[in-house]
């Protein structure tokens, strides 16, 4: 009987926990979302610092240097596509307004009646469905002005923190190993270093492939002369992050583009061709460098964590979904492996 | 000018006074270990401040025979001792300057021994990861705490080597004795 209480308790009280911890990160998404960037950012520019620092350069000067080269990236990469990017932003939002949305659905409908023609066209109801998702879009474009002043925010934030990361992030373990007692001290700093070392591989490795895989991206899609070619470009980068799925939801926005602009349907199996020309060089040059001791994480957990992700931070929640998957599988197996060792578990 | 130093009475003069005393402390035990022995007096305050300072109350573990071992402990005052299997055979008693589980510096085998604090001590901590770091940042020192590790376990290996041959050519000997009894 007071076994059975006792076991009610406890559950009860790790119900009460979860609900405390699941509740803690929903109010504090936006500061989860600006540490777990500002962590990546300084997780990617670390072995830069280190670089300079072994070049004989005080981490300080070198974190300032890696800034300066940052911002210097950043602003001749906004002279230089912003106002493409802004131009594409303009004339997908003039090809999306309400007027031109029934000649759109018409040319959609043709091109499905005419190439498709197994498809009966009048259940589609392109229309309707088009005009309920502009409104959406519309309503999340104001929603999104709303937060303005907290992107902004973001953009002054994320850096000063990545500054203070990048320059004191080796001082700030060192004070928490410091806090550990004496008999966790050595397995903390075993499990850290590993945690340290297999992130490293990972979360650069992520981001580099995500980079190069958009570059060719935009590439083949400015050779191909498809519309909003860099927006397109930068979320199958993105997109390619997520297994199996990633590589297809990138070409399918190219192909949508391609289609409700009418243009010539051999433009679509060029795009075919130009994603499969990327994935193969991803496949057999990019991967092999940067992966090869990556972090194995089945593709269904990551399909759920861009889920959880979407719901409780967004757009960024989406993009930081994967690499904050990656985190959790290696911390959790790194621990649980620690303590085993230890004797600890 | 003269210049003024602050009286050991004052707040400031005592918290100044003690951190020097202990940086030096630190500096001399530094100073004596032998892969800290080729490093200069500025490389061996970046040593400093990569090392984990701990305090171990009285018998307290510092590790555990069959642990993974992740680097060097340093004894910068206190008792340590260091004992094997269950039965708590004593190996060694280390004290202020002294190390051990320099070893783990190079691979994660197991602890051989178990060590524990015989009086409160302040161990100072070298670990893998941080001479990882240190060759990554500063190659130079850590090629130098490299070869210097490097050369001790040469040195170890030669004493050991030695030590095998002695032991072999004795037992030899003992052979040759019992077999010419047995003739006899």
């Amino acid at each position: 009987m007071d076994l059975t209480i006792g076991r009610f308790l406890r559950l009860l009280i790790a119900f009460i926990v979860l609900g405390i911890v699941g509740w803690l990160l929903y109010s504090l998404s936006t500061i989860i979302t600006i540490i777990l960037l500002s962590a990546l950012i300084a997780y990617i520019l670390d072995p830069i610092a280190s670089y300079l620092e072994a070049k004989g350069m005080s981490r300080t000067s070198a974190t300032v240097i890696i800034f300066l080269l940052f911002f210097l990236i950043i602003g001749v990469t906004s002279w230089t596509l912003l106002p493409g990017l802004i131009g594409e932003l303009y004339t997908l939002e003039q090809n999306l307004s309400l007027e031109d949305t029934s000649s759109l659905s018409a040319r959609i409908e043709s091109f499905v009646s005419t190439n498709l023609g197994f498809i009966n066209v009048k259940n589609l109801n392109i229309e309707e469905k088009v005009k309920n998702g502009i409104t959406m879009l519309t309503d999340q474009l104001l929603t999104m002005l709303a937060g303005l002043i907290s992107i902004i925010s973001f953009i002054v934030i994320v850096p000063f923190v990545v500054f203070f990361l990048l320059k004191d992030g080796r001082n700030m373990k060192k004070a928490f190993i410091h806090f550990v007692p004496n008999r966790y001290f050595e397995m903390t700093l075993n499990v850290i270093h590993k945690i340290d070392q297999q992130l490293g591989w990972y979360l650069r490795g992520q981001f580099t492939e995500a980079f190069v895989v958009g570059l060719l991206s935009v590439i083949a899609l400015w050779l191909l002369g498809v519309q909003y070619f860099i927006i397109i470009g930068i979320f199958a980068g993105l997109a390619n992050m997520i297994p199996y799925v990633g590589p297809v939801a990138g070409a399918i926005p190219a192909i949508a583009v391609t289609v409700i602009k009418g243009d010539d349907p051999i433009t679509i199996f060029y795009i075919v061709i130009a994603f499969a020309i990327v994935q193969l060089i991803d496949n057999i040059v990019i991967q092999p460098f940067i992966l090869s001791k990556s972090v194995h994480l089945h593709p269904l957990i990551i399909v759920f964590a861009v889920l959880i992700g979407g719901q409780f931070f967004g757009l960024l929640g989406m993009l930081l979904a994967v690499p904050a998957a990656g985190i959790i599988k290696v911390t959790s197996s790194e621990l649980y492996e620690g303590l085993r060792k230890f004797n600890l578990a | 000018m003269a210049e003024k130093s602050l009286p050991d009475d004052t707040l400031w003069g005592n918290v100044f006074h003690k951190e020097t005393r202990t940086e030096n402390n630190i500096y001399k035990v530094l100073a004596g270990i032998p892969i800290f022995e080729d490093l200069s007096r500025k490389e061996l305050r970046a040593v400093e401040r990569i090392l984990h300072k701990r305090t171990y109350k009285e018998n307290e573990v510092l590790f555990h025979e069959g642990d993974p071992g992740v680097g060097m402990y340093i004894i910068e005052t206190g008792r340590v001792n260091i004992t094997l299997g269950k039965e708590e055979k004593l190996l060694a008693v280390l004290s202020d300057k002294e190390f051990f589980g320099e070893i783990a510096l190079l691979s994660e085998t197991p602890r051989t021994a178990t060590a524990t604090a015989v009086t409160e001590s302040k161990i100072l901590g070298f670990f893998q990861p941080d001479m990882m770091g240190l060759m990554e940042t500063n190659p130079r020192m850590g090629n130098k705490v490299l070869l210097k590790l490097a050369r001790m376990i040469g040195d170890r290996l030669r004493f050991s080597n030695l030590e095998n041959q002695q032991l072999k050519t004795k037992i030899t000997k003992l052979e040759e004795k019992s077999s010419r009894k047995r003739v006899s």
